[in-house]
């Protein structure tokens, strides 16, 4: 994490600039609605994503695991919530985020459940799909969806500490 | 009204929450957890009846049932902490009895659903309940939220100037 200058660089500056950043700084109450979204698109991934995993992992054998992936595009929406109420958060008062280091582990674990994402879909999602009623998966999948729980989990806790590792002022 | 909230606020664990740098970040961290693993699988489960995911047998969801329990019960525990934290701060805000009516309604929903998922129960009533369970959710959550922003007193004697 770079240290936190005195005056705001270029970088800053421009993000400052964008309409994006003028428009959450316009409409106070933008705030409280975009983190209320943001709290509702996180349990949906929980939710969705969460179960998933679980079924991955053993609970609820009796789903077929087809049929509960129907559930992941609301996920995928909760997570596409999430970026867009985050840049819009990011955008209104940026050096809050880029100087904080709940934010850059917050990234490292988001970077981390999007690589095991795609090394599932990419390598274990093929045969987890068959998964009938009573079936168990791989040791390998078992490892992504539990990698998947921890992943998401840890984002969560590094986005909640945000608050709590704030730089010393506003510029 | 005011000597209790005054006690509970000088009170040795009220303090403790309040001052100790990791115990209000940590109950905080607790109930956004909590939220999301009991509004997930409560939602999950609505989405089912509601029609989503036909091929997941509905009987077969009690099995997430214990997760969302689990979730819910460690906010009520976390929720408890931060409100002997701050008692003035919610107790004083209407918005605050908002999100306790929505969450118990919503847990009440959960719970006719959790037993109605392996019984005999009309589906039209298990999905009016899923209905109203999301926005009870949803509505709790919001008014969660808002708890920030509309409180008249942090603690006795010090006004909120926000508002």
């Amino acid at each position: 994490m770079p240290p936190f200058p005195s005056t705001p660089d270029p970088w800053e500056l421009w993000v400052r600039g964008t309409w994006l950043s003028d428009f959450v700084l316009t409409y106070g109450w933008l705030w409280p609605l975009g983190e209320t979204l943001h709290y509702l698109g996180l349990s949906m991934l929980l939710g969705t994503v969460g179960l998933f995993d679980l079924r991955v992992l053993g609970v609820a054998k009796a789903i077929p695991v087809a049929a509960l992936h129907r559930l992941i595009p609301f996920g995928v929406a909760g997570f596409a919530v999430n970026m867009l109420t985050g840049i819009t958060f990011f955008s209104g008062f940026p050096e809050q985020y880029a100087y904080n280091i709940a934010f850059w582990w917050k990234g490292a674990f988001l970077a981390l459940a999007g690589l095991n994402v795609l090394l599932f879909y990419s390598a274990a999602f093929k045969s987890v799909r068959q998964l009938g009623p009573g079936e168990d998966a791989s040791l390998p999948a078992k490892l992504m969806a539990g990698t998947s729980l921890f992943a998401w989990i840890m984002v969560l806790i590094c986005g909640r500490l945000l608050t709590f590792n704030r730089p010393p002022f506003f510029h | 009204m005011e000597l209790l909230f005054g006690w509970l606020e000088h009170g040795a664990l009220s303090t403790w929450i309040r001052e100790d740098p990791f115990a209000f970040p940590a109950l905080v961290v607790m109930h956004t957890i909590g939220m999301g693993v009991v509004v997930g699988t409560a939602a999950a489960i609505d989405l089912r009846l509601l029609g989503v995911a036909p091929g997941v047998p509905v009987a077969a969801m009690t099995r997430f049932l214990p997760f969302g329990w689990g979730g819910f019960v460690l906010n009520a525990a976390s929720g408890v902490g931060l409100l002997i934290a701050y008692p003035t701060k919610a107790l004083t805000n209407p918005v605050f009895y908002l999100k306790l009516t929505c969450i118990f309604l919503a847990a009440w929903t959960l719970r006719v659903i959790g037993r109605g998922l392996d019984g005999p129960e009309p589906q039209t009533r298990l999905r009016r309940l899923a209905m109203a369970s999301l926005a009870l959710w949803a509505t709790g959550i919001g008014a969660g939220r808002l708890l920030a922003y509309t409180y008249r007193y942090l603690l006795i004697g010090f006004p909120n100037h926000n508002i």
